[in-house]
C-alpha cells in the first residue's frame, strides 16, 4: 500500500545507499565530476528532488591546445560533431546521385571545410549555452573548475585560473568519461590530431591519415572520404574489435571499394614533420606487425584513433580508496553503478564491463539518482542495447554479434537468416546492389528468439531504434515473420 | 572605461551600429516598439527591460550594449522579417550576445540569474 511504501522508505534508502545514520552539514548533497552525458543527467535529476547538487567540469586541453565547453564528449567532440559531418559527407554523396534524377548542375560541386566546421561549432555552441542555462534555472552550481577527491567526502576544484577550492559532499558521482589513447611514438602529440582536434580544425585536414581501426576511426574515415579528401586507414590487426566480425568486413571492403586505402597490418612508428603550415606536410614511418618491413608515407594530417582511456588516474581515487582497474583505469561497479567506497559512485564511459555509449550513460545516471533520492528501484539494463556505427555503409545491432552467438549457445543451437537488399533509392543512380546487408540471430532453444540483430545499409540507427524493442519484448522469429512489412523501404526486409 | 549604450531601431540600423563595434563584446536586447508613452506594445519586453537594465554594469570593460526596437506588432508577427530570417530570433524581448550562440529568450530574461551569467560567460 502507499502508506506502507512511504513508511517503509527511508528505512530502505538508509539501508540500501550507505548513507551515515549522523547527518554531517556537508556544502551538498551530490558533487557530479564530470559534466558529459551522464554527469548532467544524473545532476538535473537530482535537482528535481530538491537535492543540492554541484557539477565540476573541466576540459584539459588537447596536446594541441584545444578544448570545448560544457557537456563532455558527445556533444562537443562525439556524437554531435561525427553525426554531423557524416550528414555533410552524405549529402554530398545525395548531389551525385541527384543528377540521376533529373537535377541539372553544370557546375562542379566542392566542399568548404571552414564552413562545416562553423556552422557545426555554432550548434555545439548553442547546445553548450544550453546545457548553462539548464542548470541555472535548475538550481545546480557549475564550476569549469578540474574535481579531484582530497579526502573522505571533499573534493579540490581547480579553475583555469589555478585557483583552487575545496567542496564536501555527502555522495559523490564520478563520470569523467574518456580521452583519447596516443602511441607512445616520437612525434605524435607535437604533428598528430585526435578526434578532440578534429571537428574544430581551423583548416581542412587534405590527405589524411587514419591510425586505428575503431568505430571512430572508420566513423572518421568514412565522412572524410565523403567531402572529397584522401584517405587512407592504417590497422593494426582486425576492424571494430568487438562487432560481429562478418559485418565489420563488409563495411571494410564497402570502404575500399570507394576510395579509401587500407594499410593493414602495420603501426607507425614515428612521425616527423617536413614542412609546417595549415595543414602541413607529415612523413608517416611504420612497422609491418608480420615481419621487418617499413613503409613511410606522407599526408597532411595524421588521425589517431586507437582507442580511448579512462580519465580515473589524476582525480585522486587513491585518497578516498576507491578501487580501479590498475590496467584498463575503469571502475568497476555493483549493478547500481555503487564503487567499493558506498557513498561514491560511478556512471558512463569509465565503468568497468559496460557499453560507452551516450544513452547508456544518460539512463544510468537518472535511474541512480532516482533510486537515491526518490526510492525507485530501477536499474539499469544494460543487456540487448542498441548501438549504430556511422560508417559510410551504416551499421546498426543489437544483442549478440554471431560469433559470441556461437560461442555462448553453441552453433547447432542458433538459427541466422540474412539477406542482402538493394535500397530503392539506390537503383535509379546505379549505386551498389549487392552490400546492403541485414541479418538476424536466434535462439533455436528459445522459441527461436531474436537475440540479434544486425544491418547494414543507409538510416541503419533508424531502422534498428525499433527492433531493439522489440528484442526487448522477447520477439520471436515467428512473431517477426509475422509482422507485415512496409513497403518500399528498407526495413521491410 | 566601462560599457556604452546604443539605442536603435530596425534591422539596418541595427547591423551598421552591430559592424560599427566589431572586436568588443556586444550584446543586444530586443523588443517591441514603444509607443508615444513609452511603452512597448509587447508586456514580456515592458517586464524584461528593468531586469536587463539592472545587470548591465556586469558586461565587460569595453561592451556595447544594443537596445534595439524591432517595429511594431504586425512587422514583427511577419515570419519573413530580417530579425527572424537573418539573426534567426524567434521572440521578443530577446538578450544576445552578438556573434555567439548564446542568447536568451522571453521568459529567460527575466531571471537576473541568467541575465548576469550571459554577461559574464566566459
Amino acid at each position: 500500500s502507499v502508506q506502507a511504501h512511504k513508511e517503509g522508505k527511508p528505512q530502505k534508502l538508509l539501508e540500501m545507499n550507505g548513507q551515515t545514520l549522523m547527518p554531517h552539514s556537508y556544502d551538498y548533497d551530490l558533487i557530479v565530476i564530470g559534466g558529459g552525458s551522464g554527469g548532467l543527467a544524473a545532476a538535473k535529476e537530482a535537482a528535481k528532488y530538491e537535492k543540492k547538487v554541484m557539477v565540476l567540469d573541466f576540459v584539459t586541453p588537447t596536446p594541441l591546445g584545444n578544448s570545448w565547453g560544457l557537456g563532455g564528449t558527445c556533444v562537443n567532440v562525439g556524437c554531435i560533431p561525427k553525426k554531423l559531418m557524416h550528414q555533410a559527407a552524405l549529402l554530398g554523396q545525395a548531389l551525385q546521385d541527384s543528377r540521376k534524377f533529373g537535377w541539372q548542375f553544370t557546375e562542379e560541386v566542392k566542399h568548404n571545410w571552414m564552413t562545416m566546421t562553423e556552422s557545426v561549432q555554432n550548434y555545439i555552441g548553442s547546445l553548450n549555452w544550453g546545457y548553462r542555462v539548464v542548470l541555472r534555472e535548475k538550481k545546480v552550481t557549475y564550476e569549469n573548475a578540474y574535481g579531484e577527491f582530497v579526502g573522505p567526502h571533499t573534493v579540490k576544484a581547480t579553475n583555469k585560473r589555478g585557483v583552487e577550492k575545496l567542496y564536501t559532499a555527502e555522495r559523490f558521482l564520478i563520470a569523467t568519461g574518456e580521452r583519447p589513447r596516443y602511441l607512445g611514438i616520437p612525434g605524435d602529440k607535437e604533428y598528430c590530431v585526435s578526434s578532440d582536434d578534429l571537428f574544430s580544425l581551423p583548416y581542412c585536414p587534405g590527405k589524411t591519415l587514419v591510425v586505428g581501426a575503431s568505430y571512430v576511426a572508420l566513423e572518421c574515415a568514412g565522412f572524410l572520404a565523403g567531402l572529397g579528401l584522401d584517405v587512407t586507414v592504417m590497422v593494426r590487426s582486425i576492424l571494430l574489435r568487438g562487432f560481429d566480425q562478418d559485418i565489420a568486413n563488409k563495411i571494410g571492403e564497402y570502404m575500399e571499394e570507394h576510395g579509401i586505402n587500407f594499410i593493414r597490418e602495420f603501426v607507425p612508428i614515428k612521425v616527423e614533420q617536413i614542412e609546417a603550415g595549415t595543414p602541413g606536410r607529415l612523413k608517416v614511418t611504420a612497422t609491418s606487425t608480420k615481419g621487418d618491413q617499413i613503409i613511410e608515407g606522407e599526408y597532411n594530417t595524421v588521425l589517431l584513433a586507437i582507442g580511448r582511456d579512462a580519465c580515473t588516474r589524476n582525480i585522486g581515487l587513491d585518497k578516498v580508496g576507491v578501487k580501479i582497474n590498475e590496467k584498463t583505469g575503469k571502475i568497476p561497479v555493483n549493478d547500481e553503478e555503487q564503487t567499493n567506497v558506498p557513498y561514491i559512485y560511478a556512471v558512463g564511459d569509465i565503468l568497468q564491463d559496460k557499453l560507452e555509449l551516450t544513452p547508456v550513460a544518460i539512463q544510468a545516471g537518472r535511474l541512480l539518482v532516482q533510486r537515491l533520492y526518490a526510492g525507485a528501484t530501477t536499474k539499469c539494463d544494460y543487456v540487448n542495447v542498441p548501438t549504430t556505427v556511422f560508417t559510410p555503409l551504416e551499421y546498426g545491432a543489437c544483442g549478440y554479434a554471431e560469433e559470441t552467438a556461437v560461442e555462448k549457445f553453441g552453433e547447432e543451437n542458433i538459427e541466422v537468416y540474412h539477406t542482402h537488399f538493394w535500397p530503392l533509392e539506390w537503383t535509379v543512380p546505379s549505386r551498389d546492389n549487392n552490400k546492403c546487408y541485414a541479418k538476424i540471430i536466434c535462439n533455436i532453444q528459445d522459441n527461436e528468439r531474436v537475440i540479434g540483430f544486425h544491418v547494414l545499409g543507409p538510416n541503419a540507427g533508424e531502422v534498428t531504434q525499433g527492433f531493439a524493442a522489440a528484442i526487448k519484448c522477447g520477439m520471436t522469429k515467428e512473431q517477426l515473420d509475422s509482422t507485415i512489412g512496409i513497403h518500399p523501404v528498407c526495413a521491410e526486409v | 572605461m566601462g560599457w556604452e549604450e546604443k539605442q536603435v531601431r530596425g534591422y539596418p540600423e541595427f547591423v551598421q551600429t552591430a559592424q560599427r563595434y566589431h572586436g568588443r563584446p556586444i550584446f543586444a536586447l530586443f523588443c517591441g516598439d514603444k509607443d508615444a508613452e513609452g511603452k512597448s506594445w509587447c508586456p514580456d519586453c515592458v517586464t524584461a527591460e528593468p531586469v536587463v537594465r539592472k545587470e548591465l554594469h556586469n558586461m565587460p570593460d569595453e561592451s556595447v550594449f544594443i537596445y534595439c526596437l524591432v517595429g511594431d506588432r504586425a512587422y514583427w508577427k511577419d515570419p519573413n522579417n530580417e530579425f527572424r530570417k537573418n539573426l534567426k530570433l524567434t521572440g521578443v524581448p530577446t538578450l544576445l550576445k552578438y556573434g555567439t550562440p548564446q542568447k536568451l529568450v522571453e521568459e529567460e530574461c527575466f531571471k537576473a540569474e541568467l541575465v548576469r551569467m550571459l554577461f559574464t560567460e566566459d
